[in-house]
């Protein structure tokens, strides 16, 4: 048979900023559902316990200082344990160190320390993502991580060439 | 008379052979030169391949070869990566079992939006480079996964 050109398998390489950004957007979704979920069960939960009625504002100090600690919580958890958040998984991206090695426990809890400084000044800690050589933001230099590919796209090509196949009628 | 004479010669001759070192002789024969002299085309033309194949056991002739060495002396990562796959995929049903066996819609869904957002990034990694007038390549992986890449 004649080879014909290669699908390139984008595992290994540094993910780009869509990729990131989609991530973060669809872990943002979870977190914030899943944060409102549990204040909703804990109004209720108080509601039969009590009979009085607890009522969530958003600006009021203590569920914003809960909010953060459980976005601390959700990304120090999942970078330090697998390396890669919900939304990560989705995309199919994760966080590995600066040398390309599995992440260690502790710089997944450092970046997840320091992600708030990329927001400083309108998010310029994030242009890195964009405009550095190894698309990585300010958290991703200070805690020595990158985020990359984990998916094999050429695999996924060959699904996608195999569901064809399938639909195809016979010769 | 005659039949001395033919006792002589034969006599001559066995004491001549007997005195001859043949090995020497043969070290002397320059054989390529006897070679170049002979057509082997026209020596194979006149030989019978398939009456000789049919006398040759091929049975008895495998069973001697150690394969081993041999498939040892194969590049099997060249020899599959040869292969097509895409081809591979389409025209046998090695495709009906990879489409059975990897998911349905979830799966297609996922490989869908990867693609999408990877074609994205590409794109905006291209106008970004372009706006940074940067012409050096940037590295593709961290150096620790370049090696898997270059086997990709």
């Amino acid at each position: 048979m004649t080879a014909r050109p290669a699908v390139v398998s984008y595992q290994g390489n540094y993910a780009g900023s869509v990729s990131r950004f989609v991530a973060y957007a669809i872990d943002l979704t979870v977190t914030s559902a899943v944060f409102a979920l549990a204040l909703a069960a804990i109004s209720y939960g108080v509601h039969i316990v009590t009979g009085h009625d607890v009522s969530w504002n958003r600006s009021s100090p203590v569920v914003i200082v809960l909010y953060v600690l459980w976005q601390f919580f959700y990304f120090g958890y999942s970078w330090a344990v697998s390396g890669r958040t919900f939304g990560m998984a989705t995309l199919g991206i994760r966080v590995v160190r600066a040398d390309g090695l599995v992440l260690e426990p502790r710089q997944g809890i450092v970046r997840a320390l320091v992600f708030p400084l990329s927001f400083l000044l309108f998010g310029l800690g994030f242009l890195g993502i964009l405009v550095q050589r190894e698309h990585r933001a300010l958290h991703d230099l200070i805690a020595g991580t990158a985020v990359i590919y984990s998916w094999d796209a050429r695999a996924a090509h060959l699904r996608f060439l195999a569901r064809q196949a399938e639909l195809a009628p016979p010769p | 008379m005659e039949a001395i004479a033919q006792q002589v010669t034969e006599r001559v001759v066995d004491l001549l052979v007997s005195a001859l070192d043949v090995n020497e002789l043969a070290a002397r024969i320059d054989l390529n030169a006897l070679l170049d002299r002979v057509d082997i085309n026209r020596i194979l033309k006149q030989v019978d391949l398939n009456a000789l194949l049919d006398q040759v056991d091929v049975n008895a002739v495998l069973a001697q070869v150690d394969l081993k060495p041999l498939l040892d002396r194969v590049d099997v990562n060249d020899l599959v990566s040869q292969v097509d796959m895409d081809a591979l995929v389409e025209r046998t049903d090695l495709g009906a079992v990879i489409a059975r066996s990897s998911g349905g819609m979830g799966t297609e869904a996922l490989d869908a939006l990867r693609s999408q957002a990877v074609g994205l990034d590409q794109f905006v990694d291209r106008w970004v480079q372009r706006l940074l007038r940067r012409k050096e390549p940037t590295p593709l992986a961290p150096p620790a996964l370049l090696p898997a890449q270059a086997e990709l």
